[in-house]
């Protein structure tokens, strides 16, 4: 029962390598293998490459200071955090809200046997984000150091410590979330309100680490001792890598322990949070609420009730919507020294170039607003609604472009009012500042409501595949960095001799206009008429 | 009302739809019947304007889906076979959101929310959002959304499956009322009993082309409707 349980967990597990959801369908041979090989390049090449500079970075200072079990420690925490934070939500999905739940708990299958198979896939989820991390650095650890039995064992042991640590952890960790999720009501908000802190708190981690880890490499003796003396488990733990015995032994059973535990906790509450429905409270219905809106209105409200209702729409479709702001307020703390230094000669950089960057800057995060290119897919299977409905495609198309404008200005009008406040250049720079990035976002728009609609994927099986996955996204956010990369190259590079900033910039002002009006007219006609026909 | 000349539609080398022509009358309820794959919901869809054909001519009230789609639509109200509706709406809100397409203003759609909401006891419900309805709440939505702008044609696909026996008779009496007043109904369905007692003309298509149409008697003549379409799939096989 297990075993079959386990190969249809696994069959699942590695679907996407074998099934191609965008288009409903399995993967041709090719397709398939050219999936593992990406993916393998991706962990092996791409992360594994980046983990084994780190480990060789590392490795051989604290080898050389006779703290090998700190370097141990450091891997250890690393992968713990990269583990953790990688399978965390997978876990409480994987878990709690497989589609196949009612169908397993309706058929005479021991829940422990459903809650094992479930965890297997789980185990092996972190065993791939911690592997990353962990492999590499035992590989280069002996490479680095002689060779011994003890070492040998120690580092396997090491290892799979590690990887049942993390397993441990994602699983009460995703119990937490389960819990918690069964009681919460506002849920879209929530998991995105959470979302942004695990990104912030990912960049904060991320840009400190190196100076961290760096600081903890050069000092490792004084840190070591102050750990040894403060923390002396943590310099236990780190021993398990070099095969000290005790540390074998105390952390083998430590582990077996909370895997107990852990085990426990699940098999008993498993059943209760699977079948739970959300606590979300009947509300009355209130028929009084109603005000008339116009058509094109209640096109709008309609996109926006679509956003607003959508975690992964909201976060990957509308992130800029909060960078810009938030660069806004690092211009007004950060740049004011910049702008002193340009002023009193400090740096060589005319305020026309630093103009030219701001905008670039500003251009660049406002390609992470493309709420237009899924837009079209989304419609998915509720397209025949707009479509059997009295109303003129082009107003459906233009509501979809005004739901991007509106999610944009406001933020962009912020960022470029401080960003002008702290450059403090002429009227002309001023007015560009707002001008162009204004053009641009109305450029990023319609070039995503286009693409979107050249390339429709109305049959997708999870919304995430048109948010996240699909070619129109991957268009309109790179084709805007790209666009957004031309604004120096030909205002700082091409154009620096033969006129002002002021005047390479009011030129572009002019052809990114051109082409959002040539684009928003094609998508009047010919985009209106294909919308009607998908 | 609606006037089908000479439809024909090909998906690759099948033709789904052959050359098939139909006349329903302001007043009339007509009967849509064949097999899975006969080719009935890509005549309704086209009929409605959401799938484009290769000849013929579809008018509703004397103007073309083709040439006046939206002056068309204005006329019509289609519930197809599976209600996927926006899940991100409450019901209410999804109600509204229609009202606001057809233009009703603030007072009417409020008595008419109210009344067909309460006929198909779905009040207490439409502070809900669309996600959490069961298959049949959604189908009650679809029809009270294709009530709400009191259109003069009404399209459905199978609009009886998944609605409770009560809701179903509901719809019935509704249906018949719509008629009634003048207005007109084209309805496929693969429950023979309920063509046979509801409506006053009946289609019967097989492999995309029509087979028999007319009043109930003229196409059933002395068998039952189910005789009717057994044989004449038998003939058509």
């Amino acid at each position: 029962m297990l075993k079959i349980l386990i190969k249809k967990q696994m069959a699942e597990l590695f679907r996407s390598y074998v099934y191609d959801p965008k288009r409903n369908r399995t993967r041709s041979k090719a397709g398939t293998v050219a999936m593992l090989v990406l993916f393998g390049f991706l962990m092996i090449v791409v992360i594994g490459g980046m983990f084994t500079a780190m480990s060789l970075a590392i490795c051989p200072a604290l080898y050389m200071a006779g703290m090998n079990w700190l370097y141990f420690d450091l891997i250890g925490l690393i992968a713990v955090l990269m583990g953790v934070l990688g399978s965390v939500f997978t876990t409480f999905s994987s878990l709690y809200l497989a589609k196949d739940n009612d169908l397993l708990l309706s058929m005479p299958i021991p829940v422990k046997y459903i809650v094992a198979a479930r965890l297997t896939s789980v185990y092996l989820m972190g065993l791939l984000y911690s592997g990353v991390v962990l492999i590499p650095a035992v590989i280069v650890y002996w490479a680095t150091t002689p060779f011994s039995v003890m070492s040998v064992v120690g580092c396997v042991v090491y290892v799979l410590v590690i990887t049942l640590l993390v397993f441990v952890l994602s699983c009460l960790l995703g119990w937490v979330v389960a819990k918690i999720s069964v009681k919460l009501k506002n849920k879209s908000f929530i998991t995105v309100i959470l979302s942004l802190a695990f990104i912030a708190l990912y960049y904060v981690l991320y840009f400190n680490a190196q100076t961290l880890i760096g600081q903890l490499v050069e000092n490792a003796a004084v840190y070591g001792e102050k750990i040894k003396g403060a923390a002396y488990p943590v310099y236990l733990f780190g021993r398990i890598g070099e095969g000290y015995w005790p540390s074998l032994l105390i952390f083998a059973v430590f582990t077996a322990l909370l895997l107990a535990i852990m085990w426990i906790i699940l098999k008993r509450t498993f059943l209760s949070i699977a079948i739970s429905t959300s606590a979300v409270s009947k509300k009355k219905t209130d028929l009084r609420q109603v005000s008339r809106k116009s058509v094109f209105s209640a096109l709008l409200g309609k996109e926006f009730s679509k956003f607003v209702s959508s975690p992964n729409y909201m976060l990957n479709c509308g992130l800029g919507s909060v960078m810009l702001p938030a660069l806004g307020i690092l211009a007004l703390i950060k740049g004011r020294d910049l702008a002193d230094l340009i002023y009193s000669g400090e740096v060589q950089m005319s305020i026309g170039t630093v103009a030219v960057l701001v905008i670039t800057g500003i251009c660049w995060i406002m390609s992470a607003i493309d709420t237009t290119a899924p837009s079209v897919s989304l419609e998915g299977r509720t397209l025949w609604v707009l479509q059997s409905l009295p109303v003129n495609p082009k107003s459906v198309l233009d509501a979809k472009i005004s739901m991007q404008l509106i999610l944009t200005f406001p933020p962009l009008v912020f960022c470029s009012a401080c960003c002008v406040a702290v450059m403090r250049p002429g009227w002309a720079l001023s007015l560009l500042i707002f001008a162009l990035p204004a053009a641009f976002a109305l450029l990023l728009a319609v070039f995503g409501t286009w693409i979107g609609l050249k390339s429709p994927n109305l049959n997708w099986t999870n919304e995430i595949y048109p948010i996240k996955q699909s070619l129109p996204v991957f268009f309109s956010m790179f084709g805007g960095w790209i666009c957004a990369g031309i604004i120096p190259l030909v205002s700082l590079l091409l154009l620096r001799n033969v006129m002002s900033c002021e005047l390479s910039l009011l030129m572009l002002l002019c052809v990114i206009l051109l082409t959002a009006a040539f684009l928003y007219a094609h998508l009047a006609n010919k985009g209106a008429e294909t919308f009607s026909k998908l | 009302m609606l006037i089908i000349n000479n439809l024909t539609k090909t998906f690759g080398e099948k033709v789904a739809v052959d050359n098939l022509s139909l006349h329903i009358r302001p007043g009339e309820i007509y009967g849509f019947i064949g097999h899975n794959g006969a080719g009935k919901t890509t005549t309704l869809r086209s009929v409605v304007g959401i799938q484009s054909f290769d000849s013929g001519e579809i008018l509703i009230d004397g103007k073309s889906i083709k040439e006046q789609p939206t002056e068309c639509k204005k006329m019509l109200a289609y519930i197809p076979d599976n209600p996927d509706l926006y899940d991100f709406m409450t019901g209410n809100k999804y109600l509204n959101f229609i009202s606001d397409i057809f233009g009703i203003d603030t007072g009417e759609r409020k008595d008419l929310i109210q009344k067909y909401a309460g006929i198909f006891e779905l009040t207490s419900d439409l502070g809900q959002p669309i996600a959490s309805y069961s298959h049949g709440m959604k189908q009650k939505l679809a029809v009270i959304s294709a009530w709400i702008h009191n259109p003069k044609l009404v399209i459905m696909d199978e609009p009886f499956v998944g609605l409770d026996p009560k809701s179903s008779h509901t719809l019935k009496e509704m249906m018949r009322e719509k008629c009634d007043g003048g207005g007109a109904i084209f309805f496929s369905t693969h429950v023979l009993e309920v063509a046979e007692k509801l409506c006053d003309k009946v289609a019967i298509i097989s492999h995309g082309k029509l087979v028999r149409s007319g009043t109930m008697d003229e196409v059933r003549g002395d068998e039952s409707l189910e005789q009717v379409f057994l044989e004449l799939e038998a003939d058509n096989a």
